[in-house]
Order: C-alpha cells, then structure tokens, then sequence
C-alpha cells in the first residue's frame, strides 16, 4: 500500500542517471563495439570489415608489448600492495593515541592526483637524484649499519638467554629486551664511529639511469621493465595507505574470542596471522584483489605524464595504446583503439571472474 | 650455586608491564618511520620546489629561500632594484648594490673579480616575444670596499639608466605592437603614444618587442619612456685560478669551477621572487603575449570550476538516484543498480574513448562543458548515497506516508535534511576526483586556456622535464595539490571514511 505507484517518481528520480548513462556508457558500448568492426579512422565513414580490426590488434607488436607490460604490471602491483596493506593494517590494528595523526599523514600519496606524484617520482628518480643520493649514502655506510645490527644482534641474545636462565619466558623477538638492545647498538655504533675505528666509507656515487631502454628478463624475454618497476613503486607507494583502511575495517570485525582461543592452544603470533586473520579477512582481501586489479589494468596517467622521458616500449599499457591509436596524427587507426579497447575489458572481466572462481570470497 | 630466586606474580606482572610498555614504543617508532616513508616524496618535492636548482647534487635540506636572514636581504635587494621588497625586479634610473667576498692567498692573483650580466629568456608554452635584458642596458662598476687579512669584500654596483629628460609621474605600461609610433597600454586599458626625447631612447626603440613591460613619465609632453622594467638581474661573477668567492650578499644560484665561478640568477628578486620564484614564474612563464592572461592561471580556474560543476550535478543526480535505488520499490531496480551502477564501475573508461570523443566532437564540446556531460551522474556517488539511505531508519518515511507526503516532499523536506554527513562526504570525492581527474580531461580539452591544471602539469613535464628545468615542474605539482590537501586536512574524518575508492587507481 504504501508502496504501490512509486515506479513514476522512482523513474523521475533515477532519470538524470539513467539517461547520462545511458548515452555515455551504453551507447558509446555499442558503439565501440560497432567501430571495433569497421574502417573508421575518424574522418571516413565508417563502413563493415569484420573482425581484420581485432586481427590487426592482435598482430601489432605494441599491442603485444602493452598486454605484457599491462599484466605484469596489475599482477605486481596487486600482490604487492595486497600484502603491504595487510601488514600495515594487522601492525596498526591496535588502540593507541596520536593514530588520527598517522593516518593523515599515511593518506597523503592517495589523496594528490597521479600526475602529482608521478612528476615528483621523475624528479626522485633522475640520474643525479635523490633515489640514487639515498642508495649512495646506504652505501657508504655500510660499516656503521652492518656494526649496528651486530651488537644488535649480539645483545638480544645474551639478554633472551639471561631471561631464561631466571625462568622468564622471553622470546627472541622480546620487544622490551630488543628495545633496550637497540639503545646498546646506537651507543656501541657512535662510540666507535666517534673514535674512528669504524668509519662510512668513500663511494663513488650511484648513478643508474631507470628511465632507460633497461629491461628485466628471464631466459631472453623482455618482463619488466626498470621505468616500468619505478611505476610499480610509485603505484604501490600510493594506493597501500587506501587498502589499509579496509583491511582495518575488517580487522574490527574478527571476533577477539578467536584469538584467545588461539593463545590458549599456544599459537604463535605468525600462525594467529595465517590461521585466523587471513581466512577471517578473506571477503575484504577479496574485494582489494578485485578493486586492485580492475585499477592497475587500466594504469594510463603514469605512461602519458612520463610520455617520452621513457623509452615507448618500456611503458606502454593496453590503455595507453587505446588513447595513442586514437590521437595519432592524420587517419587515426580508431577502429583498432575501439578493438583494442573491448580487449582490455573483456581481459579485466576474465581476471576478476576468474579470481571469483579461484579464490574464495567468503569467511570460513 | 644458589637457586634463582622464584617466579612470584608481581614480578611476573611487571614483567609484562614492561613487554606492553616496550611494544607501544616499537609501534610508535615504526609508524614514525611509515610517516616520513609516506610524507618524505611529497615533502622533499615540496622543499626543493623552492630552490633556485632542485637538482643540485648531493641533495641538501639546507635551503636558503626559507632563511630568515637571507630573506630578509632578498628584500632588500628588491626595495634597491625596484622599491617593491616582494616582487623586485630592476627599474629604470634604479642603482642596485651587491657585495662578493673573494679570497686570494698569498702568491695568488690579486685582480678583482670578473663581473657580468648574462641573459634570461624564459622557455614557455606560448611563443613570447623576446624580453628586454638588464644585460643591455645597465652597467657595472666593480670597486674593493674592504679587506681583513687575504679576503677582500668587492661592491658591484649595477645602474639601471633613465630614457628620458621629462620629469613627471610614473606609470607602468605594456608596449603594443607599433604603428607609425611606439604605443603601450597602460593599467587602465587606454592605449597612449610613447615619446623618445632623448638619444639613448631613440637607438632603443627597435630592440623593444610588444608585451614588454615599461615604464613612462607623465608630463607636459605627455607619455615618454623612461625605459624598460627588468623582472630579473641576473649577475655572473668569475675570479682566477687560485682564488676563490667565499661569501656574497645572497647565495648564488649555481657555483662552478670549484667555487670560482658564481651565477646569480637574479640579484634584485625581492622576497617573491627569491623563496617563491618557481611558484611566480609557472604563473608568469606561461603568460599569453596577446592577452596578459597567464595559461597557468587559466588551469587553476578551470579545476575549480570542473571540480565544483561535478560537485553541483553529484549534489542533485546522486542523492536523487541513490534514494530511488533505496527506498523504492519497482520493476528492475536490482538490474538497474547491478548494470548501471556495479557494472559500470568495472569497465575501463578506454572503452568509451572513440565513441564519445566523437560524439562530442561532433556536438562541438570538446571543452569543459562536454567534460562535464561525460561523467554527469558518477556511478561511485550513486552507490555511496544508495549506501547511505539503505541505513536511514524506516520511521521516517512511514511519518511522513501518514502526512500524506508524496516521494518528492519526503525526499526534499524529511530524507534529504538528514543526509547531511553523506552529502558532505559524496562533495569531497566528487571534488577530489574531478581535482585530480587526468583521462578525461586529456582526450576532450584540446586547447592550451581549456586544460585543466592536472593536463597542463603533463605539458610541463614535456617541455620543462627534458631540459630538467624542475624548480616549475616541482612548483605547478604542489600547486596542484595544495587544494586537495587543505581540503582533506578540514575533512580528514571523511575522506578516510569514503575516499577509498576514488584513490585507488592511484
């Protein structure tokens, strides 16, 4: 009763939506998928010539180059950022003040647009740049480093097994004796530096170029490329603080009884990690897999801002293919964008049907 | 051997104390570290922005442009070069001062410095005429001042000369193309003829280009030039081999030949011009010779008014759609939300790439109103604002059902009022997103004064990046992403809570 006649005002309400959508998504689908037949090329008429568009696509070595760099890329990416939030999230899962503090200060890559971060991740990466200055300075202080973890090292244990012989059950990774520890190596590692006996050495400085034709290979196939890897950084740099946040969320949701039962069967903290909090987080690990990899495929902002300060193989993507093919200068080969286009769609609904077939989205 | 003493509780509690205590710590220590992990980029870029060469190697934290003292002298500079301590520059019938510390031990050259000004010709997106240089016009002198045991301070004085004999007021103009006569625009718009009455003005006039900035002496014998106004003073100074430059009124902006060759880029920079100098030029570098406008500027207008337009239209289409989807009842409303909202969501916008660039080609929109067009109703803010109502309370419609309000009254008097957090949210990711949309804006803004600031950055790294000029990159990113980070500072608690999915792509 309340109810019934609502199809009227539903429909004026839904309107605005369904018609821009209509237009925007729906008929240009369709229209896509009609130009992905034809000889359009954005000043003929375009006239039927069946599939030769999606033969042509599939014979051009950029478009094979661009499917390669694009999986590599979404499959890296997503592990990678799967992962690294996860970690973040499960260290972070802990009520403690000032943590309104991280977190914005956390946020700040997702919040500025790619091609913000994409420019400063440039300027980092040149040859005389701060990326290289950081990996010399690594270096030339090894000696200070390697000392540190030493005495580091060599303190944990004498005071873990100090513990033990008084009958407290200390664990190497003890936070309270690593701290103190720690403090021990900072000390040992000055006074010695102070005195001179150990000292950073000199290095020449790193000077690597990543925006060059340098590839990683395996058995003599091209798989990634360095400027490629550089945008893997940027990418994962920029999108772990996002997927932590659901991660934390769902980490909200796991009953503490759980834990608890796993103390009391003495479970250690890396099986309370693989036996209960990654099968309870299994719905969100699920959705980030989905939301990551329908993102990393469609990664285009990172090649056109790079554009020619990388070489054009090293970075090209399926969907920086489809935009270079439309905008080429004179007879633009459109119809091969528009199939190469409903190639990357139809690979996108293959990978997330795929990881819904594969992998299991609910909690045990 | 005597037994350890045994395990009692309370020592056994303080143990654990200790342990909870300890682990707070790493926990803050490690998201400290994070902190500067996820800030250091964005920070670094931000302070390098300020240098006069942001790839100076080895990278330093120790930047001049936010000393105070420095700053101070920047300004003071400025007053002398201009009588403007902010924007600086170098005026006619100015004199400027600038003092060098060379050192020359014993058995070294003795001989003052060389001292020169060199060109600057800024490199820019729009074709600029070229710009008069302080270069040809002012001249040094170069005399020692002072000297403790082998450091001797030299003072270069820099005059800038008068054009004209007249005496008057002052005003600053731009030269127009000429006619039979030299004519410049003055700030009020009116166009007036300009005078040479003397000698060194009339050898001038062909070397002076439309868009020059000038000033003029108002008098009885109406507009004379007085000469050209120089933004910049850039100095060069050289010793010889065995002496060395160990100090000068500012730090200079690039030295070379182990400290024997020093180049200022400007001298007279005024305070903008000196800590905010990469900031000034990206405004002033891409400025329209015909117009004035400055394309940067353009940019920067353009994100707003793309950003609030898609505001607008989520504010109204979103809520609307987000309701329906909610709250009522009828025929294919799970279709709709699983075609139109989900599966959009899923498909790459490449897809549509051809068919509406075409399509608005065709329409003649390829400009900010067809950029609009395209993503009018986002399928992100229907889904956020169908979430939303989903978890409003029954009472409330079923109160207003038995005043006998339609749909229209209970969304716009009962639903909508209550939805205020969900709005707020929905505006920060529209804003967000449309602030730091780059696709879209890049296929269907073709013009230079159309782009928005995310499709002009890209150009800058084009023009600017191959020759390393970083000092604008750097500038026009942070400028870039200084909007959203105020807003997400004022907002912190919703774009965490609902800005997670517009940042993934990242």
């Amino acid at each position: 009763m309340l109810r019934r006649g609502q199809t009227p005002a539903a429909l004026l309400f839904l309107a605005p939506f369904l018609i821009t959508t209509a237009i925007f998504f729906f008929y240009a689908f369709g229209r896509a998928i009609y130009y992905s037949f034809t000889d359009f090329n954005l000043f003929n008429d375009p006239r039927l010539i069946g599939v030769k568009p999606y033969a042509d696509v599939l014979g051009d070595p950029s478009f094979r180059r661009a499917l390669a760099n694009s999986l590599v890329f979404a499959v890296i990416t997503t592990t990678l950022q799967t992962v690294g939030a996860l970690l973040m999230a499960v260290a972070l899962n802990t009520r403690i003040r000032g943590m309104g503090f991280f977190r914005s200060a956390w946020y700040m890559p997702s919040i500025t647009s790619s091609v913000v971060i994409t420019l400063i991740f440039l300027w980092l990466f040149q040859r005389r740049g701060v990326a290289n200055y950081l990996i010399t300075q690594w270096q030339a202080f090894q000696p200070l480093i390697l000392t540190f973890l030493g005495v580091l090292i060599a303190a944990q244990v004498a005071q873990v097994l100090w513990e033990r012989s008084r009958r407290l059950p200390a664990g190497w990774l003890d936070p309270a004796l690593a701290a103190t520890s720690a403090l021990l190596a900072v000390a040992v590692t000055a006074a010695l530096a102070w005195t001179g006996v150990v000292t950073a050495r000199e290095v020449p400085p790193f000077d690597y170029q990543y925006f060059a034709d340098r590839w990683i290979s395996v058995g003599g196939l091209r798989v990634l490329s360095v400027p490629m890897l550089v945008v893997i950084i940027q990418n994962t740099f920029t999108t772990i603080p996002t997927l932590m946040l659901f991660f934390l969320a769902g980490l909200q949701n796991i009953p503490g009884a759980l834990y608890e039962a796993a103390d009391i069967d003495g479970a250690t903290p890396w099986q309370k990690l693989t036996r209960v909090t990654v099968p309870m987080l299994r719905p969100v690990t699920f959705y980030v897999i989905t939301v990551g990899l329908i993102g990393t495929m469609q990664m285009f902002d990172q090649v056109a801002v790079i554009g020619s300060a990388a070489p054009g193989d090293t970075l090209i993507t399926l969907a920086y293919y489809v935009y270079s093919n439309t905008f080429k200068a004179g007879a633009a080969p459109v119809n091969m964008a528009s199939a190469g286009a409903i190639i990357l769609a139809l690979i996108i609904l293959v990978m997330v049907a795929a990881q819904r077939r594969f992998f299991p989205s609910e909690a045990p | 051997m005597t037994a350890p003493a045994p395990i009692t509780p309370a020592v056994r509690e303080r143990w654990l104390a200790r342990r909870r205590w300890a682990r707070a710590a790493w926990l803050y220590a490690f998201m400290l570290v994070m902190s500067f992990f996820f800030l250091g980029p964005f920070v670094t870029g931000l302070l390098s922005s300020l240098k006069d060469n942001p790839n100076e190697y080895p990278p330093t934290l120790n930047i001049p442009q936010l000393t105070p003292a420095v700053i101070g002298r920047a300004w003071a500079q400025g007053v002398q070069g201009s009588g403007d301590g902010w924007q600086g520059g170098l005026h006619p019938g100015r004199t400027v001062t600038f003092e060098v510390q060379v050192q020359s031990p014993p058995g070294a050259p003795q001989a003052p410095p060389a001292v020169t000004l060199f060109p600057y010709q800024p490199v820019s997106l729009v074709a600029v005429a070229r710009q008069a240089q302080a270069r040809d016009y002012a001249t040094l002198d170069t005399r020692e001042v002072a000297r403790r045991g082998d450091t001797r301070t030299y003072r270069v004085t820099v005059r800038s000369p008068l054009l004209t004999r007249q005496t008057g007021e002052t005003v600053r103009a731009t030269l127009t193309e000429p006619d039979t006569d030299l004519r410049a625009r003055l700030r009020n718009g009116q166009t007036v003829p300009v005078r040479l009455d003397t000698p060194q003005a009339q050898e001038r006039q062909y070397e002076l280009n439309a868009g020059q900035t000038v000033e003029l002496t108002r008098g009885p014998a109406g507009y004379t030039l007085r000469g050209p106004v120089f933004e910049r003073t850039p100095l060069q100074v050289d010793v010889q081999r065995g002496q060395r430059i160990v100090g000068s009124t500012l730090p200079p902006s690039d030295r070379q030949d182990f400290g024997r060759s020093f180049a200022f880029r400007n001298v007279t920079p005024g305070v903008l011009g000196y800590t905010f100098n990469n900031y000034r030029r990206a405004f002033r570098e891409t400025a329209d010779p015909a117009s004035g406008r400055s394309l940067f500027f353009s940019w920067v207008l353009n994100s707003f008014l793309y950003a609030f337009l898609r505001v607008a239209a989520a504010v109204v289409f979103c809520s609307l759609a987000g309701y329906a989807l909610a709250r009522m009842t009828f025929p294919g409303r799970n279709l709709i939300f699983l075609v139109a909202v989900l599966f959009v969501q899923m498909v790459p916008s490449q897809v549509n790439l051809v068919s509406n660039y075409v399509l608005l080609k065709d329409l003649g929109l390829l400009n900010l109103w067809g950029l609009w067009l395209n993503g009018l109703v986002a399928a992100g803010g229907v889904f956020l604002m169908k979430q939303f109502f989903e978890g409003m309370p029954r009472e409330l419609e079923e109160s207003a059902a038995i005043d006998g309000a339609g749909p229209l009254t209970t969304f716009f008097r009962v639903m909508l009022p209550q939805a205020g957090p969900a709005l707020i949210a929905l505006s920060i990711t529209q804003f967000q997103g449309a602030w730091n949309d780059f696709f879209w804006p890049l296929v269907i803004l073709r013009d230079n004064a159309s782009f928005t600031l995310t499709v002009g950055l890209s150009n800058f790294r084009e023009l600017y990046g191959g020759q390393g000029d970083y000092g604008l990159i750097l500038a026009g990113a942070v400028l870039s992403a200084i909007p959203v980070i105020v807003l997400f500072v004022v907002f912190q608690r919703y774009f965490v809570d609902t800005g997670a999915d517009s940042a993934v792509k990242g």
